[in-house]
Protein backbone atom coordinates (compact mmCIF):
# COMPACT_ATOMS: atom_id res chain seq x y z
CA UNK A 1 0.00 0.00 0.00
CA UNK A 2 1.19 3.50 -0.69
CA UNK A 3 2.30 5.80 2.10
CA UNK A 4 0.39 9.03 2.70
CA UNK A 5 1.78 11.58 0.27
CA UNK A 6 1.71 14.33 2.82
CA UNK A 7 4.86 14.20 4.97
CA UNK A 8 4.21 10.86 6.67
CA UNK A 9 6.92 11.49 9.23
CA UNK A 10 5.33 14.56 10.71
CA UNK A 11 2.22 14.84 12.80
CA UNK A 12 -0.51 16.51 10.72
CA UNK A 13 -0.41 19.61 12.86
CA UNK A 14 3.39 19.89 12.63
CA UNK A 15 3.07 20.52 8.91
CA UNK A 16 0.28 22.95 9.42
CA UNK A 17 1.46 24.76 12.51
CA UNK A 18 4.39 25.97 10.46
CA UNK A 19 1.91 27.85 8.32
CA UNK A 20 0.72 29.63 11.44
CA UNK A 21 -2.39 27.55 11.84
CA UNK A 22 -3.49 26.97 15.41
CA UNK A 23 -4.07 23.53 16.88
CA UNK A 24 -7.71 23.04 17.83
CA UNK A 25 -8.31 22.42 21.54
CA UNK A 26 -8.50 18.76 22.60
CA UNK A 27 -8.15 17.77 26.29
CA UNK A 28 -9.15 21.34 27.11
CA UNK A 29 -12.65 20.90 25.69
CA UNK A 30 -13.33 17.17 25.37
CA UNK A 31 -15.95 15.84 27.73
CA UNK A 32 -14.57 13.18 30.04
CA UNK A 33 -16.46 9.88 29.95
CA UNK A 34 -16.27 6.91 32.34
CA UNK A 35 -14.60 4.79 29.63
CA UNK A 36 -11.93 7.44 29.07
CA UNK A 37 -11.25 7.73 32.79
CA UNK A 38 -10.95 3.96 33.27
CA UNK A 39 -8.60 3.75 30.29
CA UNK A 40 -6.15 6.38 31.51
CA UNK A 41 -6.37 4.88 35.01
CA UNK A 42 -5.23 1.55 33.54
CA UNK A 43 -2.12 3.23 32.24
CA UNK A 44 -1.39 5.19 35.41
CA UNK A 45 -1.85 2.12 37.62
CA UNK A 46 0.41 0.18 35.22
CA UNK A 47 3.23 2.58 36.04
CA UNK A 48 2.33 2.36 39.74
CA UNK A 49 2.45 -1.44 39.65
CA UNK A 50 5.98 -1.44 38.26
CA UNK A 51 7.27 1.15 40.75
CA UNK A 52 5.51 -0.62 43.63
CA UNK A 53 6.95 -3.97 42.62
CA UNK A 54 10.45 -2.48 42.75
CA UNK A 55 9.58 -1.17 46.21
CA UNK A 56 8.50 -4.63 47.40
CA UNK A 57 11.60 -6.24 45.87
CA UNK A 58 13.80 -3.81 47.79
CA UNK A 59 11.89 -4.68 50.95
CA UNK A 60 12.51 -8.39 50.35
CA UNK A 61 16.14 -7.63 49.55
CA UNK A 62 16.65 -6.04 52.97
CA UNK A 63 15.92 -9.42 54.53
CA UNK A 64 19.07 -10.74 52.82
CA UNK A 65 21.10 -7.70 53.83
CA UNK A 66 21.08 -8.50 57.56
CA UNK A 67 18.83 -8.11 60.58
CA UNK A 68 19.53 -4.39 61.15
CA UNK A 69 18.66 -3.42 57.56
CA UNK A 70 15.56 -5.59 57.67
CA UNK A 71 14.45 -4.06 60.97
CA UNK A 72 14.86 -0.59 59.46
CA UNK A 73 12.77 -1.61 56.45
CA UNK A 74 10.12 -3.14 58.71
CA UNK A 75 10.06 0.11 60.64
CA UNK A 76 9.51 2.09 57.45
CA UNK A 77 6.80 -0.17 56.06
CA UNK A 78 5.09 -0.12 59.47
CA UNK A 79 4.96 3.68 59.43
CA UNK A 80 1.97 5.46 57.96
CA UNK A 81 3.95 6.38 54.86
CA UNK A 82 4.90 2.73 54.31
CA UNK A 83 1.37 1.50 54.92
CA UNK A 84 0.05 4.09 52.48
CA UNK A 85 2.53 2.98 49.80
CA UNK A 86 1.52 -0.66 50.23
CA UNK A 87 -2.17 0.19 50.12
CA UNK A 88 -1.66 2.26 46.97
CA UNK A 89 0.42 -0.44 45.33
CA UNK A 90 -2.08 -3.19 46.10
CA UNK A 91 -5.01 -1.07 44.93
CA UNK A 92 -3.16 -0.24 41.69
CA UNK A 93 -2.22 -3.87 41.09
CA UNK A 94 -5.79 -5.07 41.59
CA UNK A 95 -7.14 -2.35 39.31
CA UNK A 96 -4.61 -3.15 36.60
CA UNK A 97 -5.45 -6.87 36.91
CA UNK A 98 -9.21 -6.39 36.67
CA UNK A 99 -8.89 -3.80 33.93
CA UNK A 100 -6.49 -6.03 32.01
CA UNK A 101 -9.10 -8.79 31.98
CA UNK A 102 -11.58 -6.27 30.55
CA UNK A 103 -9.13 -5.56 27.73
CA UNK A 104 -8.80 -9.31 27.09
CA UNK A 105 -12.59 -9.48 26.81
CA UNK A 106 -12.45 -6.88 24.04
CA UNK A 107 -9.56 -8.73 22.40
CA UNK A 108 -11.78 -11.79 21.99
CA UNK A 109 -14.48 -9.57 20.51
CA UNK A 110 -16.96 -9.27 23.40
CA UNK A 111 -18.52 -6.28 25.13
CA UNK A 112 -18.60 -3.69 22.36
CA UNK A 113 -21.05 -0.89 21.71
CA UNK A 114 -21.58 2.20 23.83
CA UNK A 115 -23.66 0.20 26.31
CA UNK A 116 -21.25 -2.74 26.43
CA UNK A 117 -18.30 -0.54 27.29
CA UNK A 118 -20.24 1.41 29.89
CA UNK A 119 -21.58 -1.73 31.55
CA UNK A 120 -18.20 -3.47 31.74
CA UNK A 121 -16.76 -0.23 33.10
CA UNK A 122 -19.21 -0.25 35.99
CA UNK A 123 -18.51 -3.96 36.61
CA UNK A 124 -14.80 -3.15 36.64
CA UNK A 125 -15.23 -0.37 39.21
CA UNK A 126 -17.29 -2.64 41.49
CA UNK A 127 -14.99 -5.68 41.13
CA UNK A 128 -11.96 -3.50 41.84
CA UNK A 129 -13.53 -1.99 44.96
CA UNK A 130 -14.55 -5.39 46.33
CA UNK A 131 -11.19 -7.05 45.56
CA UNK A 132 -9.31 -4.18 47.15
CA UNK A 133 -11.49 -4.23 50.26
CA UNK A 134 -11.00 -8.00 50.65
CA UNK A 135 -7.22 -7.86 50.15
CA UNK A 136 -6.85 -4.95 52.56
CA UNK A 137 -9.05 -6.70 55.15
CA UNK A 138 -6.92 -9.86 54.92
CA UNK A 139 -3.76 -7.76 55.08
CA UNK A 140 -4.78 -5.83 58.16
CA UNK A 141 -6.11 -8.99 59.85
CA UNK A 142 -2.77 -10.72 59.33
CA UNK A 143 -0.72 -7.70 60.39
CA UNK B 1 4.18 13.52 20.67
CA UNK B 2 2.06 13.83 23.75
CA UNK B 3 1.55 17.49 24.46
CA UNK B 4 -1.23 18.20 26.90
CA UNK B 5 -1.33 21.98 26.52
CA UNK B 6 -1.95 24.05 23.44
CA UNK B 7 0.94 25.82 21.66
CA UNK B 8 1.13 29.54 22.48
CA UNK B 9 -0.43 30.73 19.22
CA UNK B 10 -3.32 28.26 19.65
CA UNK B 11 -4.49 29.48 23.07
CA UNK B 12 -7.98 30.81 23.03
CA UNK B 13 -8.73 34.42 23.89
CA UNK B 14 -12.03 36.00 24.88
CA UNK B 15 -13.96 37.22 21.86
CA UNK B 16 -16.91 39.36 21.00
CA UNK B 17 -20.33 39.28 22.61
CA UNK B 18 -23.43 39.51 20.42
CA UNK B 19 -26.41 40.16 22.71
CA UNK B 20 -29.82 38.56 22.42
CA UNK B 21 -32.25 40.16 19.96
CA UNK B 22 -34.74 42.52 21.57
CA UNK B 23 -37.76 40.70 22.98
CA UNK B 24 -36.19 37.22 22.79
CA UNK B 25 -38.44 34.74 24.62
CA UNK B 26 -36.09 31.74 24.67
CA UNK B 27 -32.57 33.13 24.50
CA UNK B 28 -29.77 30.60 24.00
CA UNK B 29 -26.10 31.47 23.87
CA UNK B 30 -23.70 29.84 21.43
CA UNK B 31 -20.04 30.19 22.28
CA UNK B 32 -18.15 29.59 19.06
CA UNK B 33 -14.45 29.13 18.32
CA UNK B 34 -13.20 31.74 15.87
CA UNK B 35 -9.88 31.92 14.11
CA UNK B 36 -9.12 34.41 11.37
CA UNK B 37 -5.97 33.41 9.45
CA UNK B 38 -5.62 36.91 7.98
CA UNK B 39 -5.49 38.77 11.29
CA UNK B 40 -2.56 36.96 12.88
CA UNK B 41 -4.46 36.99 16.18
CA UNK B 42 -4.95 33.99 18.44
CA UNK B 43 -8.23 32.08 18.23
CA UNK B 44 -11.07 33.50 20.32
CA UNK B 45 -14.51 32.49 21.56
CA UNK B 46 -17.35 34.67 20.23
CA UNK B 47 -20.70 34.49 22.01
CA UNK B 48 -23.91 34.79 20.00
CA UNK B 49 -27.30 34.81 21.70
CA UNK B 50 -30.27 33.70 19.58
CA UNK B 51 -33.96 33.39 20.24
CA UNK B 52 -34.81 29.69 19.93
CA UNK B 53 -38.39 30.62 18.99
CA UNK B 54 -36.91 32.08 15.82
CA UNK B 55 -34.43 29.31 14.97
CA UNK B 56 -34.44 25.74 13.63
CA UNK B 57 -34.00 22.82 16.03
CA UNK B 58 -30.46 21.72 15.22
CA UNK B 59 -27.09 23.28 16.03
CA UNK B 60 -26.47 23.63 12.28
CA UNK B 61 -29.64 25.72 11.99
CA UNK B 62 -28.22 28.07 14.62
CA UNK B 63 -24.87 28.31 12.83
CA UNK B 64 -26.56 29.10 9.52
CA UNK B 65 -28.75 31.69 11.22
CA UNK B 66 -25.72 33.36 12.78
CA UNK B 67 -23.92 33.40 9.44
CA UNK B 68 -26.97 34.77 7.59
CA UNK B 69 -28.13 37.34 10.11
CA UNK B 70 -25.36 38.27 12.54
CA UNK B 71 -21.83 37.60 11.34
CA UNK B 72 -21.33 36.54 7.71
CA UNK B 73 -17.63 35.85 8.35
CA UNK B 74 -18.46 32.79 10.50
CA UNK B 75 -16.96 29.86 8.60
CA UNK B 76 -17.95 26.20 8.77
CA UNK B 77 -18.48 23.26 6.45
CA UNK B 78 -21.98 22.03 5.73
CA UNK B 79 -23.91 20.56 2.89
CA UNK B 80 -26.74 18.03 3.18
CA UNK B 81 -28.12 19.04 6.63
CA UNK B 82 -29.30 15.45 7.21
CA UNK B 83 -26.29 13.45 8.41
CA UNK B 84 -25.30 11.94 5.08
CA UNK B 85 -22.51 14.13 3.76
CA UNK B 86 -20.40 14.24 6.93
CA UNK B 87 -19.30 17.84 6.37
CA UNK B 88 -20.48 19.59 9.52
CA UNK B 89 -18.56 17.50 12.06
CA UNK B 90 -17.37 19.57 15.00
CA UNK B 91 -17.03 19.47 18.76
CA UNK B 92 -20.33 20.48 20.34
CA UNK B 93 -20.73 20.52 24.10
CA UNK B 94 -17.51 18.50 24.48
CA UNK B 95 -18.38 15.69 22.06
CA UNK B 96 -17.65 15.38 18.36
CA UNK B 97 -20.76 15.06 16.26
CA UNK B 98 -22.55 16.36 13.18
CA UNK B 99 -24.06 19.80 13.82
CA UNK B 100 -27.03 18.87 11.61
CA UNK B 101 -27.92 15.87 13.79
CA UNK B 102 -27.38 17.57 17.16
CA UNK B 103 -30.57 19.07 18.63
CA UNK B 104 -29.92 22.36 20.42
CA UNK B 105 -32.30 21.21 23.16
CA UNK B 106 -29.88 18.42 24.14
CA UNK B 107 -27.32 20.95 25.35
CA UNK B 108 -27.87 22.42 28.78
CA UNK B 109 -26.77 26.02 29.20
CA UNK B 110 -24.39 27.65 26.77
CA UNK B 111 -23.69 25.70 23.57
CA UNK B 112 -19.92 25.52 23.22
CA UNK B 113 -18.74 24.80 19.68
CA UNK B 114 -15.13 24.04 18.73
CA UNK B 115 -13.61 22.60 15.58
CA UNK B 116 -12.75 18.88 15.59
CA UNK B 117 -10.07 18.46 18.30
CA UNK B 118 -6.32 18.34 17.79
CA UNK B 119 -6.25 19.35 14.15
CA UNK B 120 -4.76 22.41 12.44
CA UNK B 121 -7.45 25.04 11.98
CA UNK B 122 -7.83 26.68 8.57
CA UNK B 123 -10.51 29.10 9.73
CA UNK B 124 -13.13 29.11 12.53
CA UNK B 125 -14.74 25.65 12.56
CA UNK B 126 -12.89 24.36 9.50
CA UNK B 127 -10.01 22.01 10.36
CA UNK B 128 -7.44 20.86 7.84
CA UNK B 129 -8.21 17.23 6.97
CA UNK B 130 -5.37 16.72 4.48
CA UNK B 131 -3.56 14.18 6.62
CA UNK B 132 -6.74 12.19 7.28
CA UNK B 133 -7.50 12.01 3.56
CA UNK B 134 -3.91 10.94 2.86
CA UNK B 135 -4.26 8.19 5.45
CA UNK B 136 -7.58 7.17 3.90
CA UNK B 137 -5.87 6.91 0.54
CA UNK B 138 -3.14 4.78 2.10
CA UNK B 139 -5.57 1.93 2.88
CA UNK B 140 -6.57 1.79 -0.80
CA UNK B 141 -10.31 2.04 -0.21
CA UNK B 142 -11.54 0.35 -3.35
CA UNK B 143 -12.22 -3.25 -4.35
CA UNK B 144 -9.16 -5.06 -5.56
CA UNK B 145 -9.49 -8.27 -7.57
CA UNK B 146 -7.37 -10.58 -9.67
CA UNK B 147 -10.11 -12.76 -11.10
CA UNK B 148 -12.41 -11.33 -13.74
CA UNK B 149 -16.01 -10.57 -12.82
CA UNK B 150 -18.65 -12.94 -14.25
CA UNK B 151 -19.34 -11.77 -17.81
CA UNK B 152 -22.07 -9.16 -18.00
CA UNK B 153 -22.76 -9.33 -14.26
CA UNK B 154 -21.72 -7.91 -10.94
CA UNK B 155 -19.66 -9.98 -8.52
CA UNK B 156 -22.13 -12.10 -6.55
CA UNK B 157 -22.39 -11.77 -2.78
CA UNK B 158 -24.66 -13.77 -0.49
CA UNK B 159 -26.99 -11.93 1.89
CA UNK B 160 -24.82 -13.13 4.80
CA UNK B 161 -21.64 -11.85 3.16
CA UNK B 162 -23.34 -8.54 2.53
CA UNK B 163 -24.51 -8.38 6.14
CA UNK B 164 -20.89 -8.53 7.30
CA UNK B 165 -20.51 -5.00 5.94
CA UNK B 166 -23.37 -3.57 8.00
CA UNK B 167 -22.02 -1.10 10.52
CA UNK B 168 -19.08 -0.39 8.19
CA UNK B 169 -20.56 0.93 4.95
CA UNK B 170 -22.66 3.59 6.73
CA UNK B 171 -19.59 5.64 7.69
CA UNK B 172 -19.72 9.12 6.13
CA UNK B 173 -16.07 9.96 6.86
CA UNK B 174 -16.86 12.92 9.09
CA UNK B 175 -13.79 12.04 11.23
CA UNK B 176 -15.63 12.72 14.50
CA UNK B 177 -14.15 9.45 15.82
CA UNK B 178 -10.54 10.03 14.76
CA UNK B 179 -10.62 13.53 16.25
CA UNK B 180 -12.02 12.12 19.52
CA UNK B 181 -9.28 9.54 19.99
CA UNK B 182 -6.48 10.43 22.45
CA UNK B 183 -4.29 7.86 20.75
CA UNK B 184 -4.84 9.64 17.46
CA UNK B 185 -4.16 12.98 19.15
CA UNK B 186 -0.75 11.80 20.37
CA UNK B 187 0.26 9.51 17.48
CA UNK B 188 -1.79 10.76 14.55
CA UNK B 189 1.20 10.95 12.26
CA UNK B 190 1.56 7.18 12.23
CA UNK B 191 -1.58 5.71 13.82
CA UNK B 192 -4.36 5.49 11.24
CA UNK B 193 -7.12 6.28 13.72
CA UNK B 194 -10.65 4.85 14.03
CA UNK B 195 -12.23 6.34 10.88
CA UNK B 196 -9.56 5.02 8.55
CA UNK B 197 -9.39 1.65 10.29
CA UNK B 198 -13.15 1.23 10.06
CA UNK B 199 -12.80 1.90 6.34
CA UNK B 200 -9.95 -0.60 6.14
CA UNK B 201 -12.24 -3.16 7.82
CA UNK B 202 -14.93 -2.37 5.29
CA UNK B 203 -12.62 -3.77 2.56
CA UNK B 204 -10.91 -6.50 4.59
CA UNK B 205 -14.29 -8.05 5.39
CA UNK B 206 -15.77 -7.63 1.90
CA UNK B 207 -16.22 -11.14 0.48
CA UNK B 208 -15.61 -9.87 -3.05
CA UNK B 209 -12.25 -8.29 -2.32
CA UNK B 210 -9.22 -10.43 -3.20
CA UNK B 211 -6.46 -8.38 -1.58
CA UNK B 212 -7.11 -9.32 2.04
CA UNK B 213 -3.60 -10.73 2.72
CA UNK B 214 -1.89 -7.59 1.40
CA UNK B 215 -4.33 -5.38 3.30
CA UNK B 216 -3.56 -7.23 6.56
CA UNK B 217 0.17 -7.09 5.81
CA UNK B 218 -0.04 -3.34 5.53
CA UNK B 219 -2.03 -3.01 8.76
CA UNK B 220 0.19 -5.34 10.82
CA UNK B 221 2.21 -2.53 12.31
CA UNK B 222 2.74 -1.33 15.88
CA UNK B 223 1.46 2.11 14.95
CA UNK B 224 -0.99 1.94 12.05
CA UNK B 225 -3.35 -0.51 13.76
CA UNK B 226 -2.02 -1.38 17.18
CA UNK B 227 -1.98 2.13 18.65
CA UNK B 228 -5.65 1.50 19.37
CA UNK B 229 -5.92 1.05 23.14
CA UNK B 230 -9.68 0.53 23.17
CA UNK B 231 -10.33 3.87 24.86
CA UNK B 232 -13.81 3.85 23.26
CA UNK B 233 -14.09 7.57 22.54
CA UNK B 234 -14.69 6.69 18.87
CA UNK B 235 -17.72 4.52 19.53
CA UNK B 236 -19.05 6.92 22.15
CA UNK B 237 -18.92 9.86 19.76
CA UNK B 238 -19.93 8.41 16.35
CA UNK B 239 -22.92 10.47 15.12
CA UNK B 240 -24.00 7.56 12.93
CA UNK B 241 -24.05 5.10 15.86
CA UNK B 242 -21.29 2.93 14.41
CA UNK B 243 -18.72 1.02 16.44
CA UNK B 244 -15.19 1.76 15.20
CA UNK B 245 -13.72 0.19 18.36
CA UNK B 246 -15.25 -3.13 17.32
CA UNK B 247 -14.13 -2.79 13.71
CA UNK B 248 -10.56 -2.24 14.93
CA UNK B 249 -10.75 -5.20 17.34
CA UNK B 250 -11.98 -7.36 14.44
CA UNK B 251 -8.99 -6.25 12.36
CA UNK B 252 -6.59 -7.04 15.21
CA UNK B 253 -8.07 -10.53 15.54
CA UNK B 254 -7.85 -11.03 11.78
CA UNK B 255 -4.14 -10.20 11.95
CA UNK B 256 -3.66 -12.63 14.86
CA UNK B 257 -5.60 -15.40 13.11
CA UNK B 258 -3.25 -15.21 10.19
CA UNK B 259 -0.22 -15.53 12.46
CA UNK B 260 -1.48 -18.80 14.00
Amino acid sequence: MSEPRFSPHLAPYDNQLRRGRPLSPHLQVYRFALTMFLSITHRVTGVGVVLGTVMVMVWLGTAAAGPETYAAAQGFFGSWVGVFLILAWSAATLYHLASGIRFLMWDIGKGFGVEGARRSGIVLAVVWAVLTAVVWAIGFAAW
Amino acid sequence: MVQFTLPAHSRIAKGRDWPAPAGAKRPKTFSIYRFDPDSGDNPRMDRFTLDLDDCGPMVLDALIKIKNEIDPTLTFRRSCREGICGSCSMNIDGLNTLACLKPIEEVKGEVKIHPLPHLPVVKDLVPDLTHLYAQYQSVEPWMKTDTPAPPGKERPQSPEERERLDGLWECVLCFSCSASCPSYWWSGSRYLGPAILLQAARWVFDSRDEAKPERLDALDDPFKLFRCHTIFNCTNTCPKGLDPAKAIADLKREVFKRAE
